[in-house]
């Protein structure tokens, strides 16, 4: 593991014996979930001899694959068009005054101090005391609905990062663009976008994880028949079926990292360019 | 953040689409957006918790604050303060086992390293939070990974699955990542010639981490404790998944209101607003603390 | 990423008390006296003729079975799942319940939703083998003639219990109180207000379906007492960790426990009918009102009403099924299993749970919600 090499460089002190203690905390539980994976007995805490069963299974679990197929669906559209609307805000935030900006402003960070089941609760009365009713039941709970709802806290996600990096950009870069002769929708897009980009992709990986782990949110507005990874995780937590889901967890947690790993050197890299 | 001067430049280009458009077309989207599935919801919940008892099919009909009252009988204080209980309980223990972690990776770990050693931390983030609630589980079992090794060296079991401590320790498990990112993000800053300046006064180092070092994370322990125990408040998967029959709380209750067994949305309702009304009370308090700090 | 962690929120107390206040403001402006969530037929045909989303028990349906209707019929079932009555109407209620053109509710949750309008009325010249249904669930007080529902499965609720660890086990609800330190922290109860409440009156030596307020207190009471003993209330969390030891003893329906004892052969566990008597109940077969797919629901009551298939799914899913045809063809250790075909001496103790009155089913819920909450 990577953080045990700066430990030896490091003289004894008792912040970084309990740090090491710290990293096995955080560790412990992914640990446990691994070992268990590649365990014969399902139950049992002791080993009982290495299996792939639990992944065989796990890959020809349809249900699985399907909620994993449904949640990718969701968290995508979800970003997209946060990204958009979500940068625009951040933009637009940022450039002008008007009357009730304060309110505005107010609101649009709303999402990210609200806890979930707040937010889900709201959702899913709106939804069903007026969306539904009001459209006649053209507007249904679905998959739609729970895109709808993710978009919320994914666009305040995304504007807040976006606003942070705006803050520490150079104002005159833009104006340098209009006075070139550029038009306004040259200058966004030319200048002021690739400045924003690394924070835009920030934001938006942070969104979609979020809209990836979100459960309470999901399960309030989805329709029947739509089941996101986290709603069938959680159902099968509670039933107790089988530990193809210590498989899963492997899985996932591997693939995230991947990912994560991916994301982290491109903005490593992309940094240290900008700094040379 | 506004910048008037790049306003006026752009007024007196030739805009491909006129000027009052711009403004609207960048904040209309999200405005919109968020006044549909944010606004007018938060509204419609506060209109339904001045409805007693309200079920779905049944009549609208605002009559006061009585599922407000209702919070506060006997059957239910004991939920809203074990909810309390938790998140400040919560708070306590990711503050006092993330600081000197922070403390660690942010004044004692080699420059280049921090930022991969903070992200070996924070890693685990990255994995859904219901199976890191899992394996909790799968640990605090009565015969689970913690029990088999206690009943191997013959130290009798704990039996904490079900029950507060387990609650707690997957609140904890959740949230010190978040924790130990915002108090780095300010020790990171912390200026070091200080603590040379205080240790040449003569100053002991409890002294100079007293006096030196906390005033100035001051501001990150506050951002960090209150994120961290909004974050608690409104948890619904660690105190269902590991709380067990004995350890309801504010979340819980309102799920129960709508998707679980008793339904009641106008108490839910009431419910839902209060968690609003706690967390705000906390941004408030932080918000007045964290000036405060800013300006002594 | 780490870049993006704030170092403070970056709303303002003005922002903040601003927002609100005109969230108050708005308040006062919207109206009153409309109707919340109301459940309403759909006005056009909406869905896949060849998709069925059904909403019923977790185990109810497995592959097999929903391969065996994919290939006679075309249609494609889409099975969610519930794990209490409650919870299913709240669901169905909220709005999920509108792409369900089949739903499986218990007796007493039948009664309350033909009383609501939401199931829409039996044709039963569509329906094919309604005769072999057994007598005694022909015309049940939940829903007379069968006119919205056809029953499925039916059983007792009980207790399943290892017998390795508890020697002699329990046979009454009593058990459980006299016993109340040697199974501290070691059992879970159903997840069902009615149940529960039901058992701890029974004990008392009530009706599972009394409305006298001074009785449901004293099993409210009765049920506060056992409290400490009780890790959860659910109805199918308990399966794995009853299985790993960290249970002793469960209270649960007797499908599932004949189909937990029948597939670990290797464990002692047993399943017990309390002495003092039990709940009896029947999980049917609906089409709400809102179906989506009606003839595809149509399709499917039949194919379970079939008696080969009704063999079929007890041997495989080890439900008591209520069709006398099916019945007799079952391999006779199935067919003598006296926990998942309970005989007449004990049907006799037991009771159906029955809706009872609003007034009553406040208090239940009252009661129940205290005891969930503490």
């Amino acid at each position: 593991m990577v953080h045990h090499k700066p430990k030896s460089r490091l003289p004894f002190s008792w912040q970084a014996a309990f740090s090491v203690l710290m990293f096995g905390f955080m560790y412990l539980p992914i640990a446990v979930l691994a070992f268990y994976s590649f365990n014969q007995s399902p139950y049992s805490a002791g080993w009982k001899g290495f299996t792939w069963e639990w992944y065989i299974k796990f890959f020809n679990d349809n249900r699985i694959l399907a909620a994993l197929a449904t949640s990718l669906q969701v968290a995508v559209l979800a970003v997209a068009v946060s990204a958009v609307i979500g940068t625009l805000m951040a933009v637009g935030l940022a450039r002008y005054r008007f009357p009730g900006k304060g309110i505005y402003q107010g609101v649009a960070y709303l999402p990210l101090i609200v806890p979930d089941i707040a937010m889900a609760v709201s959702t899913l009365v709106f939804l069903a005391a007026i969306a539904i009713p009001l459209s006649g039941g053209a507007i249904q709970l679905s998959l739609w609905t729970v895109v709808a709802a993710h978009v919320v806290f994914c666009l305040s996600y995304i504007a807040w990062v976006v606003s942070t990096r705006l803050t520490d950009l150079n104002p005159h870069l833009e104006e340098a663009a209009l006075d070139l002769g550029a038009t306004q929708v040259q200058a966004f897009v030319q200048v002021l976008l690739p400045e924003l980009a690394p924070a835009i992709l920030s934001g938006c990986l942070l969104a979609f994880v979020l809209s990836l782990d979100d459960f309470l949110i999901a399960s309030f507005t989805a329709g029947g028949g739509v089941t996101t990874l986290p709603m069938e995780i959680f159902s099968r937590i509670r039933t107790g079926v089988k530990p193809d889901i210590n498989a899963l967890s492997v899985v996932l947690i591997g693939a995230t990292g991947i990912v994560f790993s991916i994301a982290e050197y491109i903005r490593f890299r992309s940094e240290r360019k900008r700094t040379r | 953040m506004s910048n008037p001067s790049l306003t006026n430049r752009a007024g007196t280009k030739v805009a491909t689409f006129p000027k009052w458009l711009e403004p609207l077309v960048m904040l209309a989207p999200a405005g919109i957006w968020l006044s549909l599935l944010m606004v007018i919801p938060t509204l419609l919940i506060f209109q339904l918790s001045l409805v007693p008892g309200i079920r779905p099919g049944q009549v609208v009909n605002p009559s006061g604050l009585d599922n407000y009252f209702k919070i506060f009988q006997p059957g239910y204080l004991p939920v809203l303060g074990r909810s309390l209980f938790f998140s400040i309980s919560s708070t306590a223990l990711c503050l006092l086992l993330g600081f000197p972690v922070a403390y660690w990776i942010a004044l004692m770990v080699p420059k280049r390293w921090q930022n991969l050693v903070l992200l070996g931390f924070v890693l685990p983030l990255w994995t859904s939070s219901l199976l890191r609630s899992y394996a909790w589980i799968t640990i605090l079992r009565p015969t689970g990974v913690i029990n088999s090794l206690l009943k191997a060296i013959g130290i009798p079991p704990l039996d904490i699955l079900n029950r507060e401590p387990a609650v707690l320790i997957g609140m904890t498990y959740s949230l010190l990542p978040y924790m130990v990112l915002i108090l780095y993000a300010s020790l990171e800053k912390l200026d070091r010639r200080l603590l040379e300046a205080a240790a040449d006064l003569g100053a002991t180092p409890q002294q100079a981490f007293w006096k030196v070092t906390i005033p100035q994370a001051k501001s990150g322990i506050a951002a960090g404790s209150l994120l961290v125990f909004i974050a608690c408040m409104g948890d619904f998967v660690n105190p269902e998944l590991l709380g067990g029959a004995s350890s309801m709380t504010v979340a819980r209750l309102i799920y129960n209101q709508f998707l679980g067994a008793t339904q009641n949305w106008g108490f839910g309702s009431a419910l839902s607003m209060m968690l609003i009304l706690i967390v705000s009370v906390a941004i408030a308090l932080q918000v007045r603390y964290g000036d405060s700090s800013l300006r002594g | 990423m780490l870049s993006t962690i704030p170092s403070s929120t970056s709303l303002t107390r003005r922002q903040f008390l601003r927002a609100s206040s005109v969230a108050l403001i708005g308040f006062g402006l919207s109206g009153c006296g409309w109707t919340l969530a109301e459940v309403r037929p759909a006005t056009q045909p909406r869905g896949n003729k060849d998709e069925l989303y059904i909403y019923t028990w977790s185990s109810y349906v497995d592959d097999p079975l929903l391969e065996d209707f994919a290939t006679l019929t075309g249609i494609r079932v889409i099975p969610d799942i519930f794990n209490s009555n409650e919870t299913m109407l709240a669901s169905f209620q909220a709005g999920k319940g509108a792409i369900y053109s089949v739903i499986y509710p218990s007796d007493y949750k039948v009664a309350e939703m033909i009383e609501k309008g939401f199931l829409s009325e039996l044709d039963s010249s569509r329906l094919i083998g309604l005769d072999n249904i057994l007598p005694k669930f022909q015309n049940p007080v939940y829903d007379p003639g069968n006119r919205h529902s056809i029953p499925i499965s039916w059983g007792t609720t009980g207790l399943l219990y290892d017998a390795d660890t508890l020697n002699p086990g329990p046979e009454d609800w009593r058990y459980l109180w006299e016993n109340q330190d040697k199974l501290d922290r070691r059992i879970t109860l159903l997840d069902d207000v009615r149940e529960v409440m039901g058992a701890a009156l029974k004990s008392l030596g009530y009706s599972y379906n009394t409305t006298n307020p001074d009785e449901i207190r004293q099993a409210y009471e009765k049920l506060v007492k056992l409290k400490p003993a009780i890790t959860a209330f659910t109805t199918d969390a308990w399966k794995e960790r009853l299985l790993a030891g960290d249970l002793y003893l469960a209270m649960v329906y007797s499908a599932d426990a004949v189909r937990l004892i029948k597939e670990n052969p290797g464990l002692n566990l047993k399943y017990t009918v309390p002495k003092s008597g039990t709940s009896l109940w029947s999980d049917t077969m609906v089409i709400p009102k809102t179906a989506p797919n009606p003839d595809a629901a149509y399709a499917w009551i039949n194919f379970m009403l079939q008696p080969a298939i009704a063999v079929d799914v007890t041997e495989r899913l080890y439900f008591a099924t209520p069709n006398q045809a099916a019945y007799d063809q079952l391999p006779a250790p199935l067919r003598d299993d006296r926990s998942l075909f309970p005989p007449n001496e004990i049907i006799e103790i037991c009771e159906r749970i029955i809706p009872v009155t609003p007034e009553a089913t406040e208090l239940y819920d009252q009661y129940w919600t205290k005891l969930t909450s503490s």
